[in-house]
């Protein structure tokens, strides 16, 4: 009789190998069954959560680089690998309250899919994505990326976008008679060269912002928010309240805008000064990018040579960084944009008129500040500055 | 001659229907729609965030001498102030991007305390639908300092709860 009590049936081997076989298939199989079901779209929430975040609640980095004297939004295309991450919030303390020139430099369109991805969607997975951004004050919408699939991951955030202040200086700044003083800033004494100054009081406009100085609410010379300012002039044609008076007392006068210089001083200048103490910071319109923009009467002025005529209205738009870059980063820093007017006859010789002008102002050169009324006199007109202001918008971010 | 089955393989049928099981078990794993407690998640947490936000963009100021519409609210929550706060909240709550809007609803109420008794009341705010249970409401809230005097208080700034439930259809 054969001893098979140790021998191990065929049947069981095949048996065995089949389920193990088997079994490792199954066991292998069911991670990534579970992925398939429904991990891609909570991944796909979480990026999109995360990107979200990171736009609406972060400022960036390098949020003030000293090289470039401020945030990720002023790095050039050509240095743009220095851009480390995205975000538009003005600074980390004011989530949901994003800067317009973040928004500008973030939907440009010298960026790649790549840039987005690895500066503000992060991730070793090549997610697709689509973000957009609804102003809804201005009703205009911006969006990068894909078009939406069926399936994606989505975050919506709610945001406000800060506009910038501004001013206008027209005829009821201009020519309202003052006890003393013929008008505010009409010199009604005949020359032939006239200027009228705007300063800017760097320790007012960091100091003594609404709402408890808030950074939401600042105009803010200085980097890292470094703003830009808009200054209008206009109604330089206007008959001023009385009929008998315009601004120029010859209409055949002609005006032209001869130079804008900027000068800065560290010292308390007074209120009459006009260069004296200040030291000239050498702009100029043509240096790329240019300091400024102007545009006199509509038309962008690129070149002080041949002057450009002025006949109504003057536009200054100083970008966000200038101001930062003329003061040298100093918050102690008084600021002096001074525009000169060359008054000629039709043959271009200069001629004696009346024109804007504010060394003869009670309050001498015009302040850009938050309230200009409330540092003189309580019912003088003066100019009031636009405040900044807080816009609604929607921020949409899609990965898939 | 009594055949030899040492070593045959004669239970192929065993091993096909357990080739045929293990195949279903795969396409019925593949099939299935596993919506797990992380799942619901994702969507309240939106619904959370969606409603922070409005709230937070509620009491923020346009400008810095402005109020905020959600403090104004509440300082008039028993004339103007819940046509104001569904008004905004709602537009803030639906608004998307692209050109068709979200459907979200809400309650709205507000807490503050009654000093004189030192209890803590309540009061509607404003709604647009009324829950009936079968909803599945996620709450946000927001503090708002109203310079009011509410019920039982002395007449200087007083904390006041926002509460929001937000739903979706």
């Amino acid at each position: 009789m054969t001893d098979d009590a140790g021998n191990l049936s065929i049947d069981f081997l095949a048996g065995f190998t089949i389920f193990m076989v088997a079994f490792i298939y199954v066991a292998t199989l069911i991670p990534g069954l579970f992925i398939g079901l429904q991990s891609k779209s909570i991944d796909y929430d979480a990026v999109a959560y995360r990107t979200g975040v990171i736009l609406a609640e972060d400022p960036g980095m390098p949020s003030n680089d000293p090289v470039y004297g401020g945030g990720w939004e002023i790095i050039p295309d050509n240095n743009k690998e220095d851009v480390m991450r995205f975000g538009l919030a003005l600074t980390k303390d004011t989530p949901n309250i994003l800067s317009p020139y973040k928004i500008d430099r973030f939907f440009c369109s010298t960026w790649t899919s790549d840039d987005y991805r690895t500066k503000t969607i992060f991730g070793d997975y090549p997610y697709q994505f689509n973000i957009s951004l609804k102003d809804t004050y201005a009703n205009t919408i911006r969006s990068i990326g894909d078009p939406l699939p069926d399936g994606y991951g989505y975050s919506r955030r709610l945001v406000k976008i800060k506009e910038d202040s501004n001013v206008t200086i027209n005829k009821a700044q201009i020519g309202i008679p003052h006890p003393g003083y013929p008008s505010e800033y009409n010199y009604t004494s005949n020359a032939s060269t006239q200027v009228f100054s705007i300063y800017f009081n760097y320790t007012h406009l960091t100091g003594d912002g609404p709402a408890g100085n808030a950074p939401a609410y600042q105009i803010n010379p200085l980097s890292p928010l470094a703003e830009g300012v808009i200054i209008n002039i206009t109604d330089l044609n206007c008959d001023i309240s009385n009929p008998t008076r315009k601004i120029l007392k010859d209409p055949s006068t002609r005006v032209n805008l001869s130079d804008i210089s900027i000068y800065r001083s560290r010292t308390l200048a007074p209120l009459h000064t006009i260069h004296s103490i200040f030291a000239h910071v050498p702009v100029y319109i043509t240096d790329i990018p240019s300091p400024y923009s102007l545009y006199v009467d509509g038309n962008a002025i690129t070149s002080f040579s041949p002057p450009p005529e002025v006949t109504n209205n003057i536009s200054l738009i100083i970008p966000p960084g200038e101001l930062s870059y003329f003061g040298a980063e100093d918050p102690n820093t008084w600021l002096n944009v001074t525009l000169k007017f060359n008054l000629t006859d039709s043959a271009g010789n200069p001629r004696e008129d009346w024109f804007l002008n504010s060394s003869a102002s009670k309050y001498g050169v015009f302040e850009y500040n938050y309230n200009p009324a409330n540092n003189n006199e309580a019912n003088w007109n003066l100019a009031n500055i636009t405040q900044p202001s807080l816009h609604d918008g929607i921020l949409e971010v899609a990965v898939w | 001659m009594v055949a030899r089955e040492n070593g045959q393989l004669y239970t192929i049928e065993g091993i096909s229907a357990g080739m045929i099981m293990l195949f279903t078990a795969y396409l019925v794993l593949s099939a299935t729609s596993v919506y797990t407690p992380g799942d619901t998640h994702i969507s309240d947490m939106q619904l959370e965030q969606i409603g922070t936000d409005a709230l937070r963009m509620m009491n923020t100021p346009v400008n810095g001498s402005a109020e905020s519409v959600l403090k104004e609210s509440v300082e008039h929550y028993d004339t103007t102030g819940p046509a104001e706060f569904k008004r905004t909240f709602l537009n803030y709550v639906n608004n998307r991007t692209g050109s068709t809007p979200d459907n979200l609803h809400y309650t709205a109420m507000i807490t503050y305390r009654n000093t004189t008794d030192n209890s803590a009341m309540s009061s509607s705010l404003a709604s647009n639908a009324n829950l009936t249970g079968g909803e599945h409401p996620v709450r946000v809230t927001e503090w708002v300092i109203a310079d009011k005097q509410f019920p039982g208080s002395v007449n200087h700034p007083r904390a006041v709860l926002v509460e929001v439930l937000l739903w979706r259809d």
